[in-house]
């Protein structure tokens, strides 16, 4: 359907700008409608590929969170918490098959995948000084590649600003 | 109408005879905690006319912060005639029958700028950046120099020792993202876990925190002199270094370099407190507080985020600010080195 979504928001981004800012008299105002344009932009940025980044998201959480159970499985001791963060992986992970592309379902997905990777990631902390978990260390280093990954694509009001050299130099 | 409240209000405060005459309404940017409104007043007090500019800092219908105005109204009372640049504060009205919501009316200081943009881009301003830097460092000092407990700020909570620093708000920001995150936050959590496992060594002693001490939390005009501190909500007691490290942080390096709040190298930074302050910057407890920093920030940023999926306000620099941690993650994991 055109114009699409993301055409759409540059319509009222243009509209913003040119017809409503300059009849606007007062700097709170003024600083409300760029508040506006923001978070159109910010909006416009993941529209196109929003589903695709979910779907490949959850599938790479699928897949670290399944590497962090076998590295687990592989400890030379276990104890209650990491036999209970082991079943849940393995219970939220087949959980994801699901072959849904609407957005607040895979939402609503990457939020389980990402609840048991915060406790994962609470056991691999918590091991982080001791021999015993070094078989944890690369896929601890895998998941904050992800991690990172993710917060790369992140819009954000400061990539003109305060991040932009730091960015750059990525 | 508001000018109208605000006018019945003057007239119950101000020992006017006759009427108060207010003009020139207008709601400033910015403040994200709290709605900050600008007018002039005119009245007549003792057979003279009297005009004066006034700030109202009204609570909002949601904010970015839940804290109550009348710890800001105190602090900045306490501190006012300390020797650090500060707003006449006037008063703290807690009966919401006059202005819908409480605030608290203060000095409104004419000539000067906030804003980062004006302070660090706009031209009049680039011959005083190096006495604004000199002011900025001088100032954080002088905050923590002042004797909390004589001027009456111990209301503030005053921490067990001075090892307990750390925790205490560790406890304090993680019970905000209990209370506020409405999706996992592995990150942020993550950062927990880290801060607990490289709690700094204990304070050098118990100072009071502005706790958001940084660029465009101060007004100054163009010969680079710093006439007000504001935005003192947060401030509490506790470890020096927690002021050195926000001040630090990435998303107040403006201009895109690595300088200190777009003003000044790191390093300068230190020597110069050091050297004002008598007191040694520890770079490792610096690092933990900045971890802490942007901890702190993403999860005062989630709050927006939260108040506006609640419907509690229609703001929509709330949802935006909900949406934009993605940078702070990126630096808290860098910072964590992981």
């Amino acid at each position: 359907m055109r114009p699409n979504g993301v055409e759409s928001i540059r319509g009222i981004q243009a509209a913003l700008t040119e017809v409503v800012s300059p009849e606007v008299q007062s700097e709170f105002t003024r600083n409300v409608l760029q508040t506006i344009q923001m978070l159109l932009e910010s909006l416009a940025g993941e529209w196109d590929t929003a589903a695709e980044d979910l779907h490949k998201d959850n599938r790479k959480l699928a897949d670290l969170l399944l590497l962090s159970a076998q590295a687990i499985r592989a400890l030379p001791h276990s104890n209650d918490q990491l036999t209970s963060i082991v079943d849940e992986v393995e219970d939220v992970v087949s959980g994801e098959e699901q072959q849904s592309l609407v957005v607040s379902t895979m939402t609503a997905t990457n939020n389980q995948l990402l609840a048991t990777l915060e406790r994962v990631l609470a056991v691999f902390g918590d091991g982080i000084d001791d021999a015993e978990y070094a078989g944890l260390a690369p896929v601890r280093r895998a998941i904050y590649q992800h991690l990172r990954e993710v917060a790369v694509r992140g819009w954000s009001f400061w990539d003109a600003a305060s991040f932009r050299e730091r960015m750059a130099r990525r | 109408m508001l000018a109208q409240r605000i006018q019945t209000y003057l007239a119950a405060r101000l020992a006017a005879d006759g009427d108060v005459r207010v003009s020139n309404l207008h709601r400033i940017p910015g403040g994200a905690s709290r709605e900050t409104w600008s007018f002039d007043a005119d009245w007549n007090e003792g057979f003279k006319d009297q005009h004066r500019g006034f700030i109202i800092r009204r609570d909002p219908d949601a904010s970015l912060l839940v804290t109550d105005r009348d710890v800001e109204f105190r602090v900045m009372d306490a501190v006012a005639g300390q020797g650090i640049p500060i707003p006449k504060m006037y008063w703290l009205e807690q009966d919401s029958a006059w202005l819908e919501r409480p605030f608290f009316v203060m000095e409104r200081i004419d000539g000067c700028e906030t804003s980062p943009e004006k302070v660090l881009m706009a031209p009049r301003f680039y011959q005083a950046r190096s006495r604004i830097a000199e002011q900025f460092v001088q100032i954080l000092a002088r905050i923590h120099a002042l004797d909390w407990a004589t001027i009456g700020l111990d209301f503030l909570g005053v921490p067990e020792s001075q090892a307990t620093c750390a925790a205490i708000e560790i406890e304090r920001w993680e019970a905000v993202l209990d209370r506020d995150a409405l999706e996992p936050q592995p990150v942020l959590r993550a950062a927990f876990s880290w801060l607990r496992r490289h709690l700094p060594a204990p304070a050098q002693r118990i100072v009071v925190v502005h706790a958001d001490h940084r660029t465009g939390n101060f007004l100054c005009n163009s010969d680079g002199e710093i006439k007000g501190v504001l935005d003192w909500e947060m401030t509490h007691l506790g470890d020096p270094m927690e002021d050195i490290a926000w001040a630090c942080m990435r998303p107040w390096r403006w201009l895109g370099d690595e300088k200190i709040g777009g003003l000044l190298d790191r390093s300068d930074f230190y020597r110069m407190y050091s050297e004002t302050a008598g007191m040694l910057i520890d770079e490792k407890a610096v690092r933990f507080w900045e971890v802490l920093g942007n901890v702190k920030f993403a999860a005062i940023l989630l709050t927006g985020g939260r108040s506006f999926c609640d419907g509690r306000t229609r703001s929509v620099m709330m949802a935006l600010v909900g949406r934009n941690i993605a940078r702070l993650e990126l630096e808290i994991m860098d910072l964590m080195e992981v």
